[in-house]
């Protein structure tokens, strides 16, 4: 039998029972719009998370730190002192050999030590006053971590200092008087600001340092910690530890405690963590986590599309029923075909077509339903999450629910399969009919 | 089916000559459609040969037993067996669907042969539309869409009224004359003026025709 033969045929079987053949691709319509609406959502609440961390961090960027132990106790025991006693355990420190063993992986393009500021400190400017963090940095350059300036340069220097975009919008008067408007936040640009930093003696005085910075620059907008960071020079930084401290830093004896490893793009970046790793460092990425919270909105679309296929499953019972309701009916017409030379395949393709037809039809009005729902979901939702981050900071969503257009075409031919599946049984029942018994059946 | 077993045809050993114009008459449940079915390929024997045209039609399986029925045999049954959803003409041609003919000569020969059966005018019009008469004459054209060698007809005039019923003997008449080896199974005894050969069954067994009209006027026992 000729294929469209056989299409014509399972149409026009199809047409003469139309109210029963709408009612069971009903059951496909609700499943697989369920299916679509769901893995929609799904797709949409990842976009829409994929938006909101767009710019947490550079994802070329590795932060690697010296592997310690497990264990919980630290034994340093510094590379090639040779005959170390028995029972300690090797770390490896991010010693300045260390970072020209970094440096020479391949992709590698940058490698940079960080430094935190590790002491009690207070940043003002004028009557206003900011707590945040402070990192020395090993590069003369902002850029080298992809960041921009928004004012001034990127450029550090001694006596400068880099901020980010929201640093001054931490600036706060607290000598303010409760019901007195806060100041609107400082242009900080080019202005001096004061650092100051304390200690305390052996006898619990207080003591302080200060120092004055100009700030030579504000950083664009990096959805990142650089937003609410002030950059210095390292070796600026070591000075002020050592002395909150009381101690000599030796980087060569102790290692950094953080270094940034840049490779050239971010396809590379995973290669390279675990080249680093390899080497016996501790290592992670932002990449990490953008694959971690992906995996999770994959692992969602799968639970979300399957809470649809249950509702699939029982549209598929449907078709299954009307398909054996049907055989029963059209027992005689199929000892009729039999009778003059239809094949077993030829009515078993007749059967599984119509239940593939209904499985069809019924995708074909999911589809279209799902995509509307979705669309309509859209409009509302976005709208309800713009508010929402209007009013709670954060990047406003473009979409909520997107249909990407391998979903509608995957939808259509699953149901179409599932149809065919479930049009399986009573297709082989009808198909292995023994004629005579199906002429003579009433 | 409950245990009991029935022999539909025991011992028939019939041999039908081609061009020839057959008629099987037996009461009910004497197994002329059983030997209908059987030279049909549409049942299989549970012991014994059967040879169409050279072909053990016992010894195929399904498939070519299908093909074998597509190609050689015409079915004309009592309850005509249209599909009601088709036209005329589409029942005409439904058997070559399965042959994999194209529409085009499909529904040319179609309307040929419902031109000789006397419905060109109706070729449109369901089952639903047509009388008893119409559509067995619908059920024969249907029979001689694949050019059978043999054609089978069971109870033909069974459903039909006498006009009609004669009407189709006719047609099947004119068919033998024109060359076909036709089959008859009926109760019907106007039926044998057309035939060639006559094949009497009583009880699954082929009796003479003396046996089967004394048996026919047996009085029926208190």
């Amino acid at each position: 039998m000729k294929f469209f033969d056989l299409l014509r045929l399972v149409i026009t079987n199809l047409n003469r029972r139309k109210a029963r053949v709408g009612l069971t691709a009903i059951g496909v319509v609700i499943g697989t719009g369920a299916v679509v609406i769901l893995v929609s959502l799904a797709i949409g609440l990842q976009m829409n998370a994929n938006e909101q961390l767009y710019g947490i961090g550079d994802l070329s960027q590795i932060y690697v730190y010296p592997a310690y132990g497990g264990g919980g106790e630290v034994f340093i025991s510094p590379r090639g002192g040779g005959g170390g006693g028995g029972g300690t355990q090797d770390i490896k420190l991010l010693t300045n050999s260390a970072l020209q063993e970094l440096g020479a992986l391949p992709s590698v393009v940058a490698v940079i030590p960080r430094e935190f500021l590790q002491a009690n400190s207070v940043i003002s400017y004028k009557k206003l006053q900011t707590y945040t963090g402070m990192f020395g940095v090993g590069t003369n350059d902002l850029a080298d971590f992809g960041l921009k300036a928004e004012q001034g340069t990127t450029q550090l220097s001694r006596s400068t200092i880099v901020i980010g975009s929201r640093v001054a919008q931490n600036f706060m008067d607290f000598n303010l008087r409760p019901g007195q408007e806060p100041p609107p936040p400082p242009d900080l640009y080019d202005q001096q600001i004061q650092l100051t930093i304390f200690k305390y003696d052996d006898q619990g005085n207080e003591i302080r340092k200060n120092y004055s910075f100009r700030v030579a620059g504000v950083l664009s907008e990096a959805g990142s910690e650089a937003d609410y960071s002030i950059y210095l020079p390292l070796e600026q930084v070591k000075v002020m530890n050592e002395w909150a401290n009381n101690t000599r830093i030796n980087y060569n004896k102790t290692g950094y405690n953080e270094v940034i490893v840049k490779v050239e793009n971010p396809d590379k970046t995973l290669e390279v963590r675990d080249q680093i790793i390899a080497l016996g460092f501790q290592a992670n990425t932002m990449l990490d986590f953008v694959q971690g919270i992906n995996n999770f909105y994959q692992i969602l679309q799968v639970v979300l599309g399957g809470v649809g296929a249950i509702a699939l499953l029982v549209a598929a019972i449907g078709i299954a029923n009307t398909m054996a309701m049907s055989i029963l009916e059209r027992t005689r017409e199929i000892g009729l075909m039999k009778a003059v030379g239809a094949t077993n395949r030829d009515v078993l393709s007749l059967f599984l077509g119509e239940a593939a037809g209904i499985g069809f039809i019924g995708g074909l009005g999911g589809v279209l339903v799902g995509w509307l729902l979705g669309q309509m979901l859209n409009v509302v939702a976005i709208v309800y999450l713009a508010q929402q981050a209007a009013q709670q900071g954060g990047i406003p969503p473009s979409v909520a629910v997107y249909t990407p257009i391998w979903l509608p075409i995957f939808v259509l031919a699953f149901s179409t399969f599932i149809g065919m599946l479930s049009g399986l049984y009573p297709a082989l029942r009808a198909a292995t009919m023994i004629p005579v018994l199906a002429l003579k059946y009433e | 089916m409950g245990g009991t077993t029935v022999r539909a045809l025991d011992g028939v050993d019939i041999e039908i000559p081609e061009h020839t114009f057959t008629v099987v008459m037996g009461p009910s449940g004497s197994g002329k459609s059983s030997l209908l079915y059987l030279l049909g390929g549409l049942d299989r024997p549970t012991a014994g040969e059967i040879i169409v045209n050279g072909q053990r039609l016992d010894l195929m399986d399904e498939n070519a037993l299908a093909l074998f029925r597509r190609k050689t045999m015409g079915f004309i049954f009592q309850s005509f067996n249209l599909v009601s959803s088709m036209s005329a003409l589409e029942n005409v041609a439904f058997p070559m669907q399965f042959a994999g003919i194209t529409a085009s000569q499909r529904n040319e020969k179609s309307k040929v042969l419902l031109t000789q059966v006397g419905l060109a005018d109706r070729s449109d019009h369901k089952p639903s539309e047509l009388s008893g008469g119409q559509q067995q004459r619908v059920a024969v054209a249907r029979a001689l869409i694949n050019d059978p060698l043999l054609i089978l007809a069971d109870e033909p005039t069974g459903n039909l009224d006498s006009q009609s019923g004669t009407t189709v003997m006719q047609m099947l008449a004119d068919l033998h004359k024109a060359g076909r080896t036709v089959l008859v199974v009926t109760h019907d005894a106007r039926m044998t003026r057309f035939a060639t050969h006559k094949i009497f069954l009583l009880d699954g067994r082929v009796v003479s025709e003396a046996e089967y009209q004394s048996a026919a006027l047996q009085p029926l026992q208190p």
